[in-house]
């Protein structure tokens, strides 16, 4: 992406010049404090239009991986209630399990082939959070969740599982409720 | 097996001479401040004669691969009942200019104590490879041990010929995998009564890169250091099935996908939980570890993260570098333990009997005592023979600027650990025992490998230490200790130690565990001999063996203090 907005720059810049160059031969001009022409400025805030739109952009599907996870984590949660309901204990465990790592998914931003791209990212220096991790708010590469946010849903995550032995209806609407806030609390608008 | 009174005549000196000092001890078992130690190493390597140097790239490490290091083996490769030794070696590097292509070794153990260097005799002197690992496994289960050596580079499969000489079978059998490869583990994913293998790798990196690399990363403002791993390429892990003695890459098909691209670096296979089939622990530098739930039919499931064995405390990743498995905390359930980069904890993970773990660094005192050096390999390992497990873990920093630095992260070479289990109960659990440990922990060097094994069979285990660009360590174990037993199981092909393989041990009400694993520590293989302490027990109640096929050996009423023979489907044999 960043080297295709470089291409693209380029090619603006150079069209600009040649355009100014054409336009008028320099010994007709009296001379002028050099100025950048404004087609470039226009052009380069048009680039910098994208380039905060790729940073949104990144939030955004950030929001929405996790997102995906608090709906599966919803679906989940749902077919635990079921199975425990219809005293499918084998059913009941596969959807806690479910859950948790839905949990532990939002708690990550994903699974671990977000992680290669997080990687990919910091490898060519873009770090989302620059001011955020240089603070110890973010881990780095990270989006939304904070270090704080990322150990509480890797906590719930983990007493989710736990309850997967015996799974109790009660005790797993609780601990979602607290996976609930801490989504709310992060994805809320504003942020 | 030849019984050695030598052994326990010194133990029994020995626990007189200490009986005072333990007699001295402050009632409940609280200590007041540094209490007698009745531990004891002295480093034997040299007169024993195990010399070979372990080369590690250039003096300023300037690449990671540099000061990565190697692991190390025991391993019984001519069945005689004595250890033998394998030791991985690297190069030697001026600049870009190659020095020497380090030579690994494998040494033979004799009967008087000493060690024969048979590496040119056997054919395993490493092909000129650069090493990182040794896993030790009867992969064509022909009776007897062969030992799989990654590499930077390619892989080497040494197929013992049983006649004291080795082949390379590497390239034929499909696992030369070239790259950066690192821990690996053998096991029988797939529960076909065949060992399939596991391989980490690093960085995706060239030997042309290593080669041309000079110090690019600013260390707090005062140094150069090597650069990484962050900010370069993850190499991806393999998963090698055994078709017939064929290895047939079934990564992805076993859904054991190295999505991260995870900087693998130490490996262990075990039933984590506790549901007969084998799960996979991988530990990541930098990223989050990886627990391979084994689904069944050699079809696995990435759980770390929600199992809580992926991060620390915090939810953070951490530099892996090593992992020990075992119950270190005395309550039934395996625990984990994994070693990190300096300025951070070692992590315990204490195994809830479900799959899942609780981080318990903080709380059994390991966490504060790993806090400022940097770990490498660890077992977990009974060395005074109290019937609980003790830690080692070694030590030492991949930068050698940091010693004109020492208020920051202290220095390169550092002594290696020695963590005493207090005994279930007891909080802290642990205690940092290492400065009363005798000369073998007062030495420094930049260790990596660690495995333990009983090199005298004289009942109590042993320790091996690989050190960069200087011979291991080989610290024998005098420590006055209490009762033991080894079990040598000895499948029905005749291999001694058969991967998988799960020892049980009742007595005076207490239960303890081992099983048999080729990889673990840091790219490193233990005695496959499992060693129980017993304390005071002198009469074992059971014992139960565990084959890899799921039949069971059950003996009960066992005499302690001997290596007790178990047959598959056959004798039992105990000599004292």
């Amino acid at each position: 992406m960043t080297s295709r907005v470089s291409v693209l720059m380029m090619a603006s810049a150079a069209a600009v010049v040649a355009c100014v160059a054409l336009a008028a031969p320099a010994w007709a001009q009296a001379p002028s404090q050099p100025a950048t022409p404004a087609e470039m400025t226009a052009t380069y805030n048009s680039i910098a239009d994208g380039i905060l739109a790729l940073k949104v952009s990144e939030e955004n599907i950030v929001k929405a991986i996790l997102a995906a996870a608090k709906a599966h984590g919803e679906v989940q949660l749902g077919r635990a209630t079921r199975a425990l309901t219809a005293n499918d204990a084998a059913g009941a465990k596969a959807a806690v399990e479910a859950l948790a790592a839905d949990v532990a998914q939002i708690g990550t931003e994903g699974d671990n082939s977000v992680a290669a791209i997080r990687k990919r990212l910091i490898q060519a220096g873009q770090h989302h959070n620059a001011a955020g991790e240089a603070q110890g708010i973010f881990e780095e590469g990270f989006v939304i969740v904070t270090r704080a946010a990322k150990a509480k849903l890797l906590g719930s995550s983990r007493k989710i599982a736990q309850m997967a032995g015996q799974p109790n209806a009660a005790s797993l609407q609780a601990e979602w409720k607290t996976v609930e806030g801490v989504y709310a609390e992060l994805t809320k608008p504003g942020k | 097996m030849m019984s050695r009174p030598r052994g326990r005549f010194v133990l029994l000196l020995l626990a007189l001479a200490v009986a005072p000092g333990l007699l001295g001890r402050p009632p409940g078992g609280v200590a007041a401040e540094a209490p007698p130690s009745h531990f004891r190493f002295i480093d034997i390597g040299a007169q024993a004669g195990v010399r070979r140097a372990l080369l590690a790239g250039r003096p300023g490490k300037d690449h990671l691969l540099d000061s990565a290091g190697a692991g190390a083996a025991f391993l019984d490769y001519d069945r005689d009942g004595r250890l033998d030794i394998y030791l991985v070696n690297g190069w030697s590097l001026d600049g870009s200019r190659i020095v020497e292509r380090g030579r690994h070794a494998l040494y033979r153990g004799l009967p008087d104590g000493t060690f024969a260097d048979v590496t040119e005799r056997a054919g395993v002197g490493g092909d000129g490879q650069w090493g990182a690992g040794a896993f030790v496994a009867d992969y064509d289960n022909d009776g007897w041990p062969d030992i799989l050596v990654t590499n930077f580079g390619r892989n080497l499969l040494y197929r013992n010929r049983g006649d004291g000489t080795f082949e390379n079978v590497a390239a034929r059998a499909g696992l030369e995998s070239p790259g950066w490869n690192t821990g690996a583990a053998w096991f029988d994913a797939d529960g076909d009564d065949d060992l399939d293998v596991y391989i980490a790798a690093y960085i995706a990196v060239s030997m042309d890169h290593v080669l041309a690399a000079t110090r690019t990363l600013g260390w707090k403002g005062v140094e150069m250091v090597a650069f990484g791993p962050f900010g370069l390429k993850g190499a991806p892990d393999h998963y090698f099935r055994n078709d017939r003695g064929h290895f047939v890459d079934a990564t992805a098909e076993a859904g054991l996908e190295d999505k991260a691209l995870a900087f693998g670096f130490a490996v262990r296979a075990a039933d984590v939980d506790g549901d007969g089939d084998v799960d996979l622990y991988v530990a990541n530098d930098s990223d989050a570890n990886y627990l391979y739930r084994n689904e069944g039919k050699g079809v696995f499931k990435e759980v770390g993260a929600w199992a809580g064995c992926a991060f620390d405390e915090k939810g953070s990743s951490q530099a892996s570098m090593g992992v020990a498995w075992g119950d270190v905390t005395g309550d039934g359930p395996p625990d984990l333990l994994v070693t990190n980069f300096s300025m951070d904890f070692s992590t315990l993970y204490a195994g809830t009997g479900d799959g899942l773990f609780e981080d318990v660094s903080r709380a059994t005192g390991i966490g504060p005592m790993t806090f400022r050096p940097m770990g490498w390999g660890t077992v977990f390992a009974d060395l005074d023979n109290d019937a609980d497990l003790d830690i080692v873990v070694a030590q030492g920093h991949i930068y050698p600027q940091i010693d004109a630095h020492q208020e920051f992260e202290g220095t390169y070479a550092q002594r290696n650990l020695l963590a005493e289990n207090l005994g279930r109960g007891q909080r802290p659990l642990f205690r940092d025992a290492t400065a009363q440990a005798g000369p073998g922990f007062e030495q420094a060097f930049s260790s990596r490998g660690v495995a333990a094994g009983d090199i005298d069979n004289d009942g109590d285990l042993d320790l091996l230490i690989t050190n960069l660009d200087a011979p291991p360590s080989l610290l024998r174990n005098d420590s006055p200790g209490g009762s033991w037993l080894t079990v040598v199981p000895v499948g029905r092909s005749g291999t001694r130690g058969p991967i998988g393989t799960v020892v049980t041990v009742k007595s005076a009400g207490r239960i303890q565990r081992r099983d048999i694993a080729a990889g673990e520590s840091y790219m490193s293989t233990q005695d496959p001999r499992p060693h129980f302490g017993l304390g005071a027990v002198t009469m074992v109640d059971e014992v139960d063996v565990r084959w890899p096929d799921g039949t069971h050996t059950v003996q009960k009423n066992v005499a302690a203090r001997q290596m007790l023979s178990v047959r598959q489907g056959g004798t039992v044999d105990g000599r004292r």
